[in-house]
Parts: C-alpha cells; structure tokens; sequence
C-alpha cells in the first residue's frame, strides 16, 4: 500500500436531482489505503460524494476513475466497494454469519472457505459468539461493527462509510472511533468517511475534506486545517476560532499584518503563497484560536489590544472567556481559553484584561 | 390538585368502561355464538324438532358416513388449489406495483381494489356469463383456434367454481402482498447489491423471504374466504360441484337439521382456525421477532 498512489479520482464530478444541483465541478484523489473523512453540514452535498463513488447514484457529468480506468458507469454490484450504511441495513432475516457472508455467497464461494472467512471478520469485530444471533438481537454498537464486518469481508479496494456513528451514543462512538481507526490500521484497506461531527474527523482522519453548498472548500491535514485554513468557513467550521475582520498590511517575511478594529495585528503566512501574493488593502480575516489569546506581559510586543470579560464559563479543564474588545461602534466579541484552576481562575468577569497573541499564533484568511 | 382528584375517579370509570367493553363485544358476539354451535352439535332432531339429548351422533355421522368426507377433503383441496392460483397471480401484480413510482403506484393500486366495492352476486353473475358456453372465454378460444367448438369445461363444474373463487378473492392476497413488500425498506436492497448480488439474487434472497409474511396471510385470507363460500358453488357449481358449503347450507335450510349442520360448521372451523395459525406461524418474520 503506497499512500502515495491515488486509488481513486473525481474529475470535475457534477450531480443535479432534477434541476438541484447539489455538486458543483468536484476534483478530488483518494490515496491508496488512506482515511479520507469527507465532512461538512448537511446539505454540503458529503453524502452525495459517497453515493456516486459507491454506484447508487448516476453522476449528472465529469468521471470517476479507478487505478486510471473510468468506472462511472460500472453497476454498483460490479464495483470492488464496500459501503456501511448509516442505519447499518443488516438484513433482519439472516443471522450475523448471514449477514456477513452474503456478500461472498452471491459470489459462489465455497460453504466451507466462506464459514471460515466469516469466523475471522467476526473476530476482527469481536463479535465471535454473536453469530447465530439475529440483527434485531444486537445491540447498536455491535449492529455497526456486523455491518463493518459484512463490508470489509469482500476485500473491497475501498469501505465508503456514511455517518455510522451518527445514531451511537457518545461514550460509544468514541470507542467505536479508536476501534474503526484500528481496524483500518489492520486491514490497511481505504476508508472513506462521511460526517458532520468535526471533533470525529479530526480524531480518526489522515485527511479531511472539507465541503460546502457542493463544493470542496479545502483538503488536508487535521493540523493543517486547524492551523492553516484557506477560507472563512473552514476557519469557522473547523473548531472554536476568533476571526477579527481587516484589510491587508505589507508583507515582512513569513509574517503580514492586517489593520483592523483592534489595531494593526501581524499573522503567520508561511506556506501560504497566495496570502503572500494578495494585494495590499485586500479585505481579510485575522484568525486566531482561543487557546492561543492569553493575557499580554511585558514581553508581548505584538498584536496587543485591550477588552472587558463579559462572560465567564467554566468548562471542565479549561475555562472560556468572552472579551468585548475594541472601540464601542466596532467591538469585537472574542473568546479566550485558560486551563482551569482548582481555586478559581485569575480571570474575573466585567474585569478589563490587556491580550495579546504570538504572530505565529495567528493566520490570515481571505475575506 | 383537587381538580386533577375529583377528575381522576371519573377517568377510571371511563376506563373501565372502555375496558369492559372491548373484552364484552368479542365474547357477545363471536365467542357465545360460537359456543352455542359446539352445544347445538351435540343434539339431535326428531321429525322437525330440535332434541335437547347430548349424543356424539352428528360427528359418529360426519366421520362414518361415505358422502361427507370426501366432499370436505375436496373442497380442502379446491380451496388450496384457489390460494396457490391467486398467490401466483397476484404476487408479480404487487411486485410491478411497488416498482411503479408515487401516485401511478396507489392509483392503480385502487384500480385493482376497486372490484371489493361491487355487490358479490353481480360479480358472480358476471363471471358465469363469461365462462358460459356463448360466454367471452369460449368465444375467444375459438376464435383463437385453440377449441374448435365452445366447451362447457369451465361452467357448472369444479373448474368453475376454481376460476370463480380465484377471480373473486385475487384483490385480498394483492393487499398484503403488496403492504409486505412496500415495508422493505430500500437500503436492504441497495446494500444487497452494494454487496455484490445480481437483481435476481437480490430478489431471491432478500426480497422474496421478508415478503414471505405477506405471502402467508394472504394465503390463509383467500383460503379462509374460499372455504366459507356457499354462494359461489350455488351459482355456477351446477350438479358436480359439490362443496362443503353448500352441504353445510343444506343442513340449515333444505334438510332443516341445524345440530349436523352445527356439527359439520365446527368441523369447517377447525379447518379455519388451523389455516390462520398456519397462516399465523409463518406471517410472523424470521429473526425479527426477539
């Protein structure tokens, strides 16, 4: 498994049902034996993505092509994918062995190959003594992991999931993320995730994309969105985030500044060449995370500007502020992140703080 | 709070209202009825008058007697033969009827119900004059060449009453068949084939067995119905179709001799009640009941 390779390519893929477009011109590679998490809200058009690719949808325009050949009009019972489907669709009437080797016995196995192939996926799923039980017997937890079972027991090239932990409870889908993240390590097969749980995709994903009204707005690491997002939504989307409206400064180096509402502040744009080529005066975003404000000492130079705590919520190990910051006719609302301290935090509300924040702490993104 | 206690009493009599009756109409009206058939059974008449003496007599007769136990075992077989037709025809009918999309689906669904809105004896009186010797079926086949001249194969026998009770009782297994096959839900079948199955394999194997409890019912439903039918075998059963109906019928009206007819309708009942714990049995789904 190189993960260099693509296993998979869209080329400019357009979907419309009727005449809703709900796919705008997407380009995107899937790396051989990666976990690509497609996320966004509802509506983004993620779930869309994955039908296509798995052959439950004609594609309106563009290819889908695999190891470079075009697979768009291939039937979906000839495709060498997989999918887990959001409601697991175990079929009621056979047994967990039933369900998980239907997909071998449509294929004519031999009964005896197929038991054994099925007693290993079960073990994988540790769901060995279940395998006379009936769907309706299990417990959601364990219906996900059959329904796993039943997709990666064909040896598929690629396991499209679609929100298959959307309906676990919480403490469940967090062991059911360590699990899938391990069974992918262990079968080294692609997986393709669809969610809208941001926290989810950047626990188990090598890559995200990100998607909006039909459109991939970027793809990447789960740092390099975090640290790096390339427009407002994703700065938005992707975790909790301060953005302070602007226009661009001049450029010193690997650093920018940007006037804004709090004064002139100066953000990191290393590998970001097109923050760098923008034109001066361009309207822009200081972004910045909460976790990254602090209250400014002697040794800030940068980036500092004053606010009054207007709220304070304690929120287990940390503590979030909400600072009004900024003149009255253009305050700024910002939210600043401290670890909790057993006998109170420092921080008291209606206090006035001086912040700050370390240039190579804060980014720019493009209005 | 006194509100809610002075309302309380008033709901629990209404309640138990609700309660009894529900338990009290079923018993009225189906269990003491059918009580009084099993003691009526057991009597016996004299020269017109009913004989209230206990005896086994009426089924000593039913089980001895060389006439009644054939005709009951052929109207079984018949009322059978009348289920496996109506559940071949009617199964590829709802199968095209869920494969049609929104509103054709139900419009045509009504079409094929529309004929349980028409009086039962007009029904039957059309039919015979269809299967008649100048009737449209005989027509036809002449005209087609297959018989050379009309037969009278398919009025006043068996056949008859076969290709009666078929076309009068298709409409109640299209029903549950159909009902049974829209609560598929799609995904099973997208994941079957998600999965690797040809449409056929699909069919057979998903969507064939969880229809099979809609398949059952409308089993037992048509034989159930058929088996209680005397009108049909009346009217265009002439002298050899001879059902169980209609001896049944008999005893009640011509012979006037209600405790055998009591005894032959307890035998017709078993027979009823054994088709729909079968129909029962099986209409139940595999594996989804825990």
């Amino acid at each position: 498994m190189n993960q260099n390779t693509d296993l998979l390519t869209l080329r400019s893929v357009s979907k419309s049902y009727g005449t809703v477009p709900v796919l705008h011109d997407i380009d995107l590679s899937i790396r051989d034996g990666e976990f690509l998490t497609v996320l966004g809200p509802s509506g983004s058009g993620k779930t869309t993505v994955l039908r296509l690719i798995g052959g439950l949808e004609p594609l309106t325009s563009g290819e889908i092509r695999l190891d470079g050949q075009d697979i768009s009009r291939m039937p979906i019972n000839r495709r060498p994918f997989n999918t887990v489907f959001q409601d697991y669709a175990l079929f009621p009437h056979l047994t967990v062995s039933g369900n998980v080797g239907y997909g071998l016995s449509v294929r004519h196995i031999q009964r005896k190959e197929i038991a054994r192939r099925v007693a290993e996926a079960l073990e994988l799923v540790q769901l060995g003594r279940f395998a006379d039980r009936f769907p309706a017997q299990l417990s959601g937890g364990q219906r996900q992991r059959v329904a796993l079972a039943r997709a990666l027991i064909c040896q598929p090239r690629l396991i499209l999931l679609d929100e298959p932990l959307a309906a676990l409870d919480l403490e469940l889908r967090r062991q059911m993320q360590v699990f899938l993240k391990s069974i992918q390590r262990e079968i080294k097969t692609t997986f393709l995730f669809v969610t809208h749980d941001q926290e989810e995709a950047i626990g188990m994903a090598d890559r995200i994309c990100v998607m909006e009204a039909g459109h991939i707005r970027q793809l990447g690491t789960p740092h390099d969105l975090y640290y790096r997002p390339n427009c407002e939504f994703v700065a938005r989307f992707f975790g909790e985030n301060n953005l302070v409206a602007g226009k661009l400064g001049a450029v010193q180096g690997e650093l920018r500044s940007i006037e804004t509402a709090l004064g002139r502040l100066v953000c990191s744009i290393s590998s970001q060449p097109h923050l760098k080529a923008a034109a001066e005066g361009a309207s822009a975003f200081a972004a910045f995370r909460p976790e990254a404000l602090h209250l400014a000492d002697a040794k800030d130079t940068d980036n500092h500007f004053s606010g009054t705590i207007s709220d304070l919520a304690f929120a287990g190990s940390s503590t979030v502020a909400t600072i009004t910051a900024g003149a009255d006719n253009a305050a700024q609302r910002l939210r600043l992140r401290v670890p909790s301290r057993v006998d109170g935090s420092a921080l008291k509300s209606g206090e006035a703080v001086s912040l700050s924040f370390a240039p190579h702490e804060g980014h720019l993104v493009l209005a | 709070m006194s509100e809610a206690g002075s309302t309380q009493p008033a709901e629990r009599r209404l309640s138990l209202l609700v309660t009894v009756l529900a338990f009290a109409l079923p018993v009225v009206f189906v269990l003491v009825p059918l009580a009084i058939f099993l003691g009526y059974s057991f009597f016996s008449v004299d020269q017109g008058t009913i004989v209230y003496d206990l005896s086994l007599g009426n089924y000593v007769r039913f089980f001895t007697d060389p006439v009644f136990l054939p005709v009951f075992w052929n109207t079984i077989v018949l009322c059978v033969s009348v289920a496996i037709i109506c559940i071949l025809l009617a199964y590829p009918a709802a199968y095209f009827l869920t494969t049609l999309k929104g509103r054709w689906r139900y419009a045509l669904l009504m079409l094929l119900l529309v004929p349980l809105l028409m009086s039962y004896v007009i029904k039957i009186y059309a039919i015979r004059s269809i299967l008649g010797l100048n009737g449209f079926l005989n027509k036809a086949l002449v005209a087609l060449g297959i018989l050379q001249e009309p037969s009278t194969l398919f009025v006043f026998n068996m056949n008859a009453i076969l290709l009666t009770l078929t076309l009068l009782l298709i409409p109640f297994a299209i029903l549950p068949i159909f009902l049974s096959l829209e609560r598929i839900p799609q995904v099973l079948l997208r994941a079957s084939d998600d999965l690797g199955a040809s449409g056929s394999q699909t069919f057979l194997r998903i969507t064939l067995p969880l229809s099979l409890p809609g398949v059952a019912s409308a089993a037992s439903f048509v034989f159930v119905l058929a088996i209680g039918d005397f009108l049909t075998p009346q009217m265009v059963g002439g002298i050899s179709g001879f059902t169980f109906g209609r001896i049944l019928y008999s005893q009640f009206g011509t012979a006037y001799n209600w405790p055998f007819g009591a005894a032959l309708s307890v035998a017709l009942a078993v027979v009823v009640i054994a088709a729909i714990l079968v129909g029962e049995r099986f209409g139940r789904n595999r594996g989804t009941s825990v």
